[in-house]
């Protein structure tokens, strides 16, 4: 029985998963067993689109269909936890399985702290993540950097600190360093992003320390709670999981690709951050770049933190509707509604038609909030600075106040009755 | 079927709203659309949106869509089964045909549907009724491209794509506000700014464009041939034109010199000190690469056609076009409009602009459409607002496809007492909009998320729409009411089972898209027109090395400055503009369906100056009077200095807004109207 803490080896038993997917096929045999033991009702996973670029969530419910989601799309920069958020009600009523990337996980707990997804109905199945390339600009590189025609390419990789092609007639590695050097490689936040292991998910995932003969014929595989626990136990019990315990050489390497990884995190956030300027410097920078702002509403839309029914920026006596260029203030709202929470996922910015380095500018915020006041967002259900307030109830306490002091309980709490 | 509550699909398409054709993916569950997703894997917009394409799902599945077949019996609409309505169509369309001609029918089609709706058009309406009053509302965005461009380069398209600017090392934005107009093709000059190419905006008015200029030079409204010429004038005068080009690849260069001659110093006409001009000359025409993106606010003049031809004469001068970098480009209106123009719902032209007063050009379309020899029309037929005209004499029934003309055509009042002399008139919409109770039929048709088809960006590419859910009750696709119609009257040709089949249709007699298959442009890198054969891979910039006239040739025109057909006087002491704004299209048909988009600007306003506003003692976000000679729109005032002086610009979007007071007269060799400039009055609403 596997358990809590567990560090395993994992591969299937299952001939037609065998077949199609990677690393021994361990997270498509999980899926089939969470899908065949009613465990899930569904499991939101990404598939190809018109090609290996395009990265498109697919919703399966029959285990047969699971091959088409196997391996992995580095050119995919999805953000899961909104769709479930979105489009399934935040799995209040389904049981859903899904796949994550550290953000993904992180905006799955902002979200549920929120009250915005039910994570009693979710199992997570976190995967390692280096980091995600932007389709259009990976095409590019692969044709300006690579010399390759991009329709040419078969196969896509990260590994060893060099993005990989193979296509019609060869494969061609070229460092991730040179690649972003040029302009190219992961997008700005993955570069900074800190959290390579998804820990908090159930079951932590990946290629990372797997050596010996398993290599690249099993996954690691790091229980992270009873649930996964529960999961790993009855597939293997149901003959289409296999594990051993993950050879200890492999674990320190695994914690070294980490070490690794988190240190160029950290460079990038320095080399980001401080081209950013301080105190009034920063603030001039930011106001220039969101002036461009044409007001889509995309970046809201796309964040996992933002989900008011009644959004602030929609208050006209705060933002008057209508006008562009937009009134800071837009800006400003959203920095003090989002910056405690910000997991740096992105989305905001590749999103953004005007070319605002929206997820740069929050980012930098939340980095400097969590030295303040130590709060980490998306790894727990601890509540952030702000702390969380019901939206009915929050409006309805201002309205029968006529206060206009949002988060004024969060100081002063109101108690409830 | 699987259940609707774990159902989540993604179809990618494109977007319904403007010509730059941005990607996105409609979310489906079931048979419900739920929302826009970024579709990232298109390299027109990588996933990014303005307000309109992030909403433009809200307006889909939303009550007040047309459901039936609507005829007006003793002034009132009543339901009818299809076959009632499309026979009754029929019967009256032949029996006005039968009696007047061909000239005694109207067709128009919309540049909001996709081409597959207006090949089908202008195919019925030639087959059936050989004639070719038909036309597109381009007429009234690009026509003066269509006509000033071919003159020109012997194109009447954009010449290099969106993402060309950013190999630029001068980008200058003549009367185009791309930002709120083309928000994806305004990020292409975002990035450029970013990367540090210089942008200069050429607008009378600080518009959200303007702001993001390095330099912004406001000049007086439609003085752009007087603007141009002075530039060239300057050119000439300090060599700097490009004179191995010229010589090598153009001719009319004497022409050009000798009219700019006369504009040493025209400051007294656009209003820009002559320094400035002469510095704008230089910049341009020494920059190594400089392309001019220009909109409406050149062609929507009576000078529009010789406004385009000047910016094809400056490009042409400097040698500033067919390679990357350079170009002349107009950012195409509407999702289709290039595409409309391009399936021949024009009244000279086949599809591909196969001219109709060629004869073997007829003779080509006769056998195609299995038409008797010599049955086809050899003249031009009557364009868009003079077929309003003409509405009662001669033309006695009009068919509309997708337009709402009592609200987007000029002087409204008058389009409403035109549409009142027809005999019959059809309506074919989505929406029941201002224009439907002029109709004794209304067609529900679908809209771009219910149906399969093409749009042709404002870069010639032809991008996949595809269907997301079904249309609502018994809408049918809009090319299949125009098929039942076409198989009703017996006629040969018609027998389409889907949009593809619309479209082979259109590729079997189209030299210029005959390569563009459904199959290749599954990928959202899709083709560029011309692709003449299957193996093409489509032609991003046109005239590299030779252009496409005749002669292989570009052309400079000397031109003449104009003045436009109404200026401000004693009476009438305002010049209004009109334009968009970014949270809305055309005639909010659909964008104020749209909550999101209805609470940005729900109501019509106009800008005006400061100093105006206080010699008049208009507060800002006050209700004014805005009167023209031709009617009068209420609107809230918006006071700030972005217009100058004596100047007035108002959105063209709202019913009884701008088109109450724009004015009528016509581009002499487009036909377009006169929609940028007028003479207006303003007065304080008084209390009652």
């Amino acid at each position: 029985m596997a358990k809590k803490g567990d560090m395993l080896y994992a591969w299937t038993n299952d001939a037609n998963i065998k077949e199609k997917a990677e690393l021994g096929g361990a997270v498509t045999a999980l899926w089939k067993y969470a899908l065949e033991s009613k465990t899930v009702d569904a499991v939101l996973a990404v598939t190809k689109g018109v090609d290996l670029y395009d990265a498109k969530p697919v919703i399966i419910t029959d285990p047969k269909d699971l091959a088409k989601t196997a391996g992995s799309l580095h050119c995919g920069t999805l953000l899961m936890a909104k769709l479930i958020k979105k489009y399934f009600d935040g799995a209040e009523n389904v049981k859903i399985g899904v796949t994550v990337k550290g953000c993904d996980m992180m905006g799955m707990y902002e979200l549920a702290k929120r009250k915005q997804i039910n994570l009693d109905n979710v199992i997570m199945i976190g995967v390692n993540c280096g980091g995600s390339v932007s389709p259009v600009s990976a095409r590019k590189m692969i044709k300006e950097k690579f010399g390759v025609d991009p329709e040419k390419v078969h196969k896509e990789e990260i590994d060893k600190g060099q993005f990989i092609i193979e296509y019609e007639g060869g494969h061609k590695g070229i460092s991730v360093d040179e690649l972003e050097e040029a302009g190219f490689g992961r997008r700005t936040n993955c570069r900074r992003c800190k959290l390579k292991i998804p820990r908090q998910a159930d079951l932590a995932c990946g290629n990372w320390g797997v050596i010996g003969e398993k290599a690249g014929k099993a996954t690691f595989v790091e229980v992270c709670s009873e649930k996964g626990a529960n999961l790993v136990s009855g597939a293997v019990k149901a003959g289409v999981l296999a594990t051993e315990a993950a050879n200890p050489k492999g674990l320190e390497i695994r914690a070294k690709v980490e070490g690794a990884m988190l240190k160029l995190g950290d460079k990038w956030r320095k080399k980001n951050f401080e081209a950013l300027g301080e105190g009034k410097d920063r603030l001039k920078k930011i106001m220039a770049e969101t002036a461009r702002c044409i007001k889509c509403y995309g970046c809201i839309d796309a964040c996992p933190i933002c989900y008011c029914v009644e959004c602030t920026t929609k208050n006209p006596k705060y933002v008057a509707p209508g006008y562009l260029p937009v009134d800071f203030m837009f800006h400003l709202i959203r920095y003090a509604h989002i910056a405690d929470s910000c997991v740096n996922c992105g989305q905001c910015e590749e999103v953004c038609p005007a070319e605002i380095p929206n997820a740069l500018f929050m980012h930098s915020q939340q980095v400097e909030l969590e030295k303040m006041f130590g709060h980490m967002p998306g790894v727990d259900m601890s509540l952030p600075l702000l702390a969380m307030v019901e939206e009915k109830e929050e409006r309805a306490r201002l309205n029968n106040t006529g206060s206009d002091m949002i988060y004024e309980n969060v100081f002063s709490p109101v108690s409830k009755k | 079927m699987t259940d609707a509550k774990l159902d989540l699909k993604y179809v990618p398409t494109t977007c319904p709203y403007c010509g730059v054709g941005c990607g996105l993916n409609l979310v489906v569950k079931g048979n419900t659309l739920v929302g826009v997703e970024p579709y990232k894997r298109s390299p027109i917009n990588e996933g990014k949106l303005c307000p309109k394409g992030e909403t433009c799902w809200e307006t889909v599945q939303k009550p007040g869509r047309l459901t039936k077949p609507l005829i007006k019996k003793d002034g009132k609409f009543v339901e009818a089964s299809w076959d009632e309505a499309l026979d009754l169509i029929v019967k009256k369309f032949t029996e006005i045909y039968q009696a007047g001609g061909p000239k005694a029918l109207g067709f128009q089609t919309s540049c909001r549907t996709v081409n597959e709706d207006c090949y089908a058009l202008q195919k019925w309406a030639r087959c059936g009724f050989l004639t070719n009053n038909v036309d597109n509302c381009a007429r009234i965005c690009h026509g003066p491209s269509v006509a000033g461009l071919s003159l020109s380069f012997g194109s009447g398209a954009a010449t290099n794509p969106f993402e060309d600017v950013l190999n630029s090392d001068l980008i200058v934005m003549w009367g185009s506000n791309a930002v709120e107009a083309h928000p994806l093709a305004g990020r292409r000059v975002m990035q450029a700014k970013k990367k540090g190419i210089p942008i200069i905006v050429v607008d009378p008015r600080l518009s959200a464009t303007a702001r993001l200029a390095d330099d912004w030079i406001r000049f007086n409204p439609s003085t752009h041939i007087a603007l141009a010429n002075n530039m060239m004038y300057h050119i000439i005068k300090e060599g700097l034109e490009d004179k191995e080009f010229i010589k090598e690849r153009t001719k009319g260069f004497d022409d050009l010199k000798k009219t700019v001659e006369k504009y040493a110093d025209a400051t007294n006409i656009h209003g820009v000190p002559q320094e400035k001009v002469r510095e704008f000359a230089r910049r341009y025409a020494t920059a190594k690469n400089a392309v001019i993106i220009y909109c409406l606010g050149i062609t929507e003049l009576t000078t529009g056609t010789d406004n385009v031809r000047s910016m094809g004469n400056l490009s042409l001068l400097t040698g500033n076009i067919g390679r990357p970098g350079v170009g002349v480009n107009p950012l195409r209106g509407q999702n289709n409009v290039q595409g409309a123009c391009d399936m021949g719902a024009y009244p000279n032209v086949f599809s591909g602009y196969q001219a109709v007063a060629v004869p073997d050009n007829r003779a080509k379309m006769e056998k195609g459409w299995f038409l008797k020899e010599g049955s086809l029309p050899d003249w031009y037929g009557v364009t868009l607002t003079e077929q309003i005209n003409q509405a009662g004499d001669p033309i006695k029934a009009m068919y509309f496809l997708g337009l709402n003309p009592t609200v987007s055509y000029p002087d409204s009042n008058h389009v409403r007492a035109q549409l009142q002399k027809l005999d019959f008139c059809v309506m074919q919409d989505i929406y029941w909009n201002e224009s439907c109770e002029f109709a004794d039929v209304v067609l529900p048709g679908t809209c771009f998320a219910e149906k399969d088809g093409t749009f042709t960006s404002g870069e010639r590419r032809v991008n996949r729409v595809r269907k997301a859910v079904d249309g609502p009750g018994e809408s049918k696709y809009d090319w299949e009411i125009i098929s039942l119609l076409a198989k009703k009257m017996g006629l040969k040709g018609f027998d389409w089972k889907s949009a593809k089949d619309v479209w082979d249709d259109m590729r079997a007699v189209t030299p210029g898209q005959f390569g563009v298959t459904y199959e290749k442009i599954e990928k959202p890198e899709a083709i560029h027109w011309p692709c003449p054969t299957i193996e093409h891979p489509g032609t991003p910039i046109l005239h590299i090395g030779k252009f496409s006239a005749a002669d292989g040739k570009g052309t400079m025109f000397g031109l003449e400055y104009r003045p436009p057909a109404e200026v401000a006087d004693a009476e009438y002491p305002f010049t209004l503009m009109t334009g968009r704004v970014i949270f809305h299209y055309h005639t909010r048909t659909q964008t104020d369906r749209s909550p999101t988009l209805h609470y940005e600007v729900p109501e019509n306003y106009v800008q005006m100056n400061t100093q105006d506003a206080k010699e008049l003692g208009v507060k800002n976000l006050e209700k004014i009077k805005v009167t023209s000679r031709r009617g009068e729109s209420i609107a809230i005032a918006r006071v700030s200095e972005d217009v100058a002086p004596k100047v007035m610009y108002m959105p063209m979007h709202f019913y009884k807004g701008a088109n109450q007071l724009t004015n009528t007269a016509l581009d002499p060799l487009s036909k377009m109207p006169e929609l940028k400039h007028c003479a207006v009055k303003v007065e304080k609403i008084t209390e009652a």
